[in-house]
């Protein structure tokens, strides 16, 4: 490994680390102040935006098993059901269209 | 007093193993991009002992992708790790969420945990804690240790494999991220009054992303978005008793 890969890997690590610290910091701030309803709305508005950021550009097929992963989630509210359901269509969609 | 320390030490015990089970089918679609991430870097001169190194002292999954790929076109130092850091900015809305989580640990704790923290974990830690609110620090420390494990474990194995390994992506392994997002999603779903920021920060990722910029940009503006709405939405609902 190169002394620019060890530079680049250094780098990385502080950057990534300094990133989580300021979350912290402004995390704790955020809680005690009059704007802590921000804390309670990030979680869910992060997760719809990872969502939507991996079914733009998509196929339909995807989209499909999406929409079966979210029927899973919604009649049975448990992480794995809906995984191994929206997986095993986007697998059976992949296999039928190939 | 003994008795109440060691119920909770023991409390402690069970949520961490709890975690640790639990993110076990989450970390395991995480590995498909951790194989695919270390046969990247192998080819573009990291040893496998540099890319286990990088894996755990950085931990930042897409944002390593990116910091090897912009290394290995450009070769520029800081554009790479500026390039790479920046797509890791979610986490600062991340870690700040985990505000109430992490509250009572020791600093050094509280640096632990956010270090072995990953969408992954994070998210299902929320979920959880939606449904009960005894879901907290234990419970994400078990689950990240195990996610940070993986993700070493995938990319340096991807590193040392390389074009020997199959394309696991037609499984279906490439989709669990999307779909357990969507189980975690309906977690943190609490009413209709989540709807319309909801889809304003689905849709302003999207919007970003077609536009050309990186998917992790896309997640910053949606989120903000969001929270933009929720404000304006909170101030009309306040005008208006």
């Amino acid at each position: 490994m190169s002394a620019s890969h060890w530079v680049v890997v250094s780098l990385l690590v502080v950057a990534a680390f300094a990133i989580r610290v300021a979350g912290l910091i402004a995390g704790e701030r955020i809680r005690v102040s009059r704007q802590a309803w921000v804390l309670d709305e990030l979680p869910g508005l992060i997760v719809v935006s990872l969502v939507a950021s991996s079914l733009i550009g998509q196929p339909p097929p995807t989209w499909i098993a999406a929409g079966v992963a979210l029927g899973a989630a919604i009649a049975t509210n448990q992480v794995i059901v809906a995984m191994v359901l929206g997986m095993l269509a986007y697998a059976g969609l992949g296999w039928l269209s190939s | 007093m003994d008795e109440s320390v060691n119920a909770l030490a023991a409390r402690n015990a069970y949520e961490a193993k709890r975690g640790a089970i639990a993110i076990l089918p989450l970390a395991l679609g995480a590995s498909v991009y951790g194989l695919a991430f270390g046969f990247l870097a192998v080819q573009v001169g990291f040893p496998w002992w540099g890319v286990a190194i990088m894996s755990a002292s950085t931990h930042a999954g897409s944002s390593q992708i990116i910091a090897v790929e912009q290394f290995a076109s450009t070769g520029v130092v800081l554009g790479a790790v500026l390039a790479g850091a920046s797509l890791n900015l979610r986490y600062v809305g991340i870690i700040a969420s985990l505000s109430e989580v992490l509250a009572g640990l020791s600093l050094r704790k509280k640096l632990f945990a956010i270090h072995i923290t990953g969408d992954e974990n994070w998210a299902l830690t929320m979920s959880e804690r939606a449904k009960s609110p005894d879901v907290g620090a234990p419970f994400l420390i078990g689950s990240g240790l195990v996610n940070i494990s993986m993700w070493t474990a995938s990319t340096t194995l991807g590193a040392l494999l390389g074009a020997a390994l199959p394309d696991l992506g037609r499984f279906g392994l490439s989709f669990a991220f999307t779909a357990a997002f969507i189980a975690m999603a309906r977690g943190l779903w609490r009413g209709r009054s989540q709807v319309l920021p909801w889809t304003m920060a689905a849709a302003a990722t999207m919007a970003v992303i077609s536009l050309g910029m990186p998917k992790a940009y896309g997640i910053i503006v949606g989120a903000f978005f969001g929270l933009v709405v929720t404000f304006l939405k909170r101030r009309i609902e306040a005008a208006a008793r």
